[in-house]
């Protein structure tokens, strides 16, 4: 398409007859080319405070749209669809269903944070990215990401436990993201650890697997910690309009 | 006859408060760190004045030239206030050569320092040759030499002039607007444009600020007489592919991204507060305000009033200003200093 324009058009947007005359005047094909006006009814005005409800999101209300952050994105030099710039000003506007167009990409977002360091007026463009990618998921859009499960399983265990154990956190992360636990890689490390390492780390690590110890008096720590967890987690499905049910204080 | 009045610093500000005070008879001890008189613009070799499209060495040339050699205005270039002390009507300033002067009242025209654009690393200044500064442009032009690419001094196919160098940044701690940069910046690219027709200007911006009557004969301007293109981006890096200049940026209002090979890239540099703002604020006992510059103590009822009675301020050392009212700062500050020494009273404090 010689118009780059068009580009800019949706498909569902761009009508043209094969075959249309109108007063003895042939306009087949791209001559009949129309663009069906876009008309956005549905705004979300709760959008901007849903999103600096969510850790991350606390600034977006700084923004100006320089686009900075999308300049220096490493996944936008992959995938131009992936915008951060222009997702901060849907959201800003409220324009959810054309963030949800996106919302298969959005969780994409690597953290590598150079957004976060050229942004001139500090929204911490990857913060934000982290909290639209997390209301995806409260919100029922997306199911839970890798790195989400990822950091439920690590938490859980440091909360039961007060330790982490990485054997366990692998194999449970692989089972809740339907991987199998034996992996290439993997059984690689493990061959190459066991033939590398003292016997006496070996042993403890073994036991550490087997036993799963405790860190000592963690009863009052864990309790502690899961009250303010069950509390944000409430503040948050409360701020985003959804049940704030589980572990509500109000 | 009364004590001079000390006036520091021979910008623009300056030399329009010496020129006042010395219009209605009064004397004026006209101190400056640099060899001689004129400030940023004589100094920094700027070419063009907006808005009179006055050459810049001879518009304040005149106004240098209005003050030197003039009967009660003792000139002193080369040298620094060392200490100052006092009260209002009985002021002791110490030059750096110890000479002692009694003044009635100061005027602070201490100016600003253009923004290091190294600590905007990732643009590339210092990295590349053909990334230069605003101030560098000026230069090119004001010498007769044109817009030439340092590297190897050929004529740019490609500018891009990218705004809020070093201003609206909290990044590097600079929480102002410049004021007077994008104007300057339409202004330099209509000049590239005038003296290399063939050439392509870019302005990248975050927003275009030509306040007042810059908008048509500026922004406007440049843009439907000169051609020059505008896109809404700010650009992340600049990098080279070893003969050109590359600029990645994202045309935000299409939402398309844009990689564009430059042969010069300008840094529209802001103000900075004067480096030596804290030593002047020790030695003058005035205060200075949160981003650095020298604190007004009013902004309505005395016009250039400090923090300390009998000192006074003018032009960009208050913040970034143009010069034009940097001049006008200069004959108010003037004013204050002699309503002052009249015995009027001080809003300060």
């Amino acid at each position: 398409m010689p118009i780059h324009e068009k580009s800019l058009i949706r498909p569902e947007n761009l009508h043209s007859q094969e075959n249309l005359t109108i007063d003895g005047v042939d306009v087949s094909g791209h001559w009949s080319t129309f663009i069906e006006p876009r008309v956005v009814t549905d705004y979300n005005e709760n959008l901007e405070d849903e999103i600096a409800a969510l850790p991350g999101g606390e600034y977006i209300h700084r923004c100006w749209q320089c686009g900075s952050c999308t300049n220096a994105c490493p996944v936008n030099a992959i995938n131009p669809d992936f915008n951060p710039r222009f997702w901060i000003y849907l959201v800003r506007l409220g324009m959810e269903d054309e963030l949800l167009r996106d919302k298969d990409i959005i969780w994409q977002c690597v953290s590598c944070n150079k957004c976060t360091y050229v942004c001139p007026r500090d929204v911490a463009p990857e913060g934000v990215m982290k909290a639209t990618a997390h209301w995806l998921e409260l919100k029922g859009h997306r199911p839970k990401s890798p790195s989400i499960l990822f950091d439920e399983v690590f938490s859980e265990q440091v909360f039961a436990t007060g330790k982490i154990e990485e054997g366990r956190i692998i194999r449970d992360f692989f089972k809740r993201t339907g991987q199998p636990l034996m992996q290439d890689w993997l059984v690689e490390m493990v061959k190459r650890l066991l033939s590398g390492l003292p016997l006496k780390l070996m042993m403890t690590m073994g036991l550490a697997t087997l036993f799963r110890p405790r860190t000592r008096g963690w009863g009052p720590a864990r309790a502690a910690i899961e009250e303010y967890v069950h509390e944000k987690e409430a503040e948050q499905r409360r701020a985003l309009g959804l049940d704030g049910s589980a572990g509500d204080i109000e | 006859m009364s004590k001079p009045v000390l006036v520091l610093g021979g910008g623009p500000a300056g030399l329009s408060a010496a020129h006042a005070l010395a219009g209605i008879g009064r004397k004026v001890l006209l101190v400056d760190k640099e060899d001689r008189l004129g400030g940023a613009p004589i100094h920094s070799g700027y070419a063009k004045l907006v808005p009179s499209g006055e050459w810049a060495k001879d518009a304040i040339g005149a106004m240098v030239d209005r003050v030197t050699g003039r009967e009660p205005i003792e000139v002193r270039t080369s040298t620094t206030v060392k200490a100052f002390e006092g009260a209002p009507g009985a002021f002791t300033v110490t030059l750096a050569d110890d000479s002692r002067h009694e003044v009635d009242s100061a005027i602070l025209c201490t100016g600003f320092t253009h923004f290091d654009s190294v600590n905007k690393p990732e643009w590339g200044f210092g990295t590349f040759p053909d990334v230069v500064t605003t101030t560098q442009v000026e230069q090119m032009i004001s010498s007769g030499q044109g817009v030439r690419c340092p590297s190897d001094g050929r004529r740019p196919k490609r500018v891009a002039i990218l705004l809020c160098v070093g201003s609206r940044d909290r990044q590097i701690g600079r929480e102002w607007c410049s004021k007077v940069c994008c104007t300057v910046s339409c202004n330099l690219a209509m000049e590239i444009r005038e003296e290399l027709p063939d050439c392509h200007v870019y302005i990248y911006y975050m927003d275009i600020r030509t306040y007042g009557l810059h908008e048509d004969a500026y922004y406007w301007r440049s843009q439907e007489e000169f051609k020059v293109k505008y896109i809404k981006a700010r650009i992340a890096e600049v990098t080279s592919d070893g003969h050109k200049l590359i600029v990645k940026g994202e045309d935000t209002l299409v939402k398309r991204p844009i990689t564009i090979p430059f042969d010069l890239v300008v840094h529209a540099i802001g103000m900075d507060p004067n480096v030596d703002n804290l030593l002047l604020a020790s030695i003058f006992d005035v205060k200075l305000e949160k981003h650095g510059h020298i604190e007004r103590a009013s902004v309505y009822s005395a016009m250039g009033a400090t923090s300390r009675p009998g000192i006074f301020v003018a032009g960009a050392a208050t913040g970034p200003e143009t010069i034009d009212d940097s001049i006008a700062q200069g004959q108010a500050a003037a004013m204050a200093a002699l309503a002052q020494v009249q015995g009027a009273p001080v809003a300060a404090e």
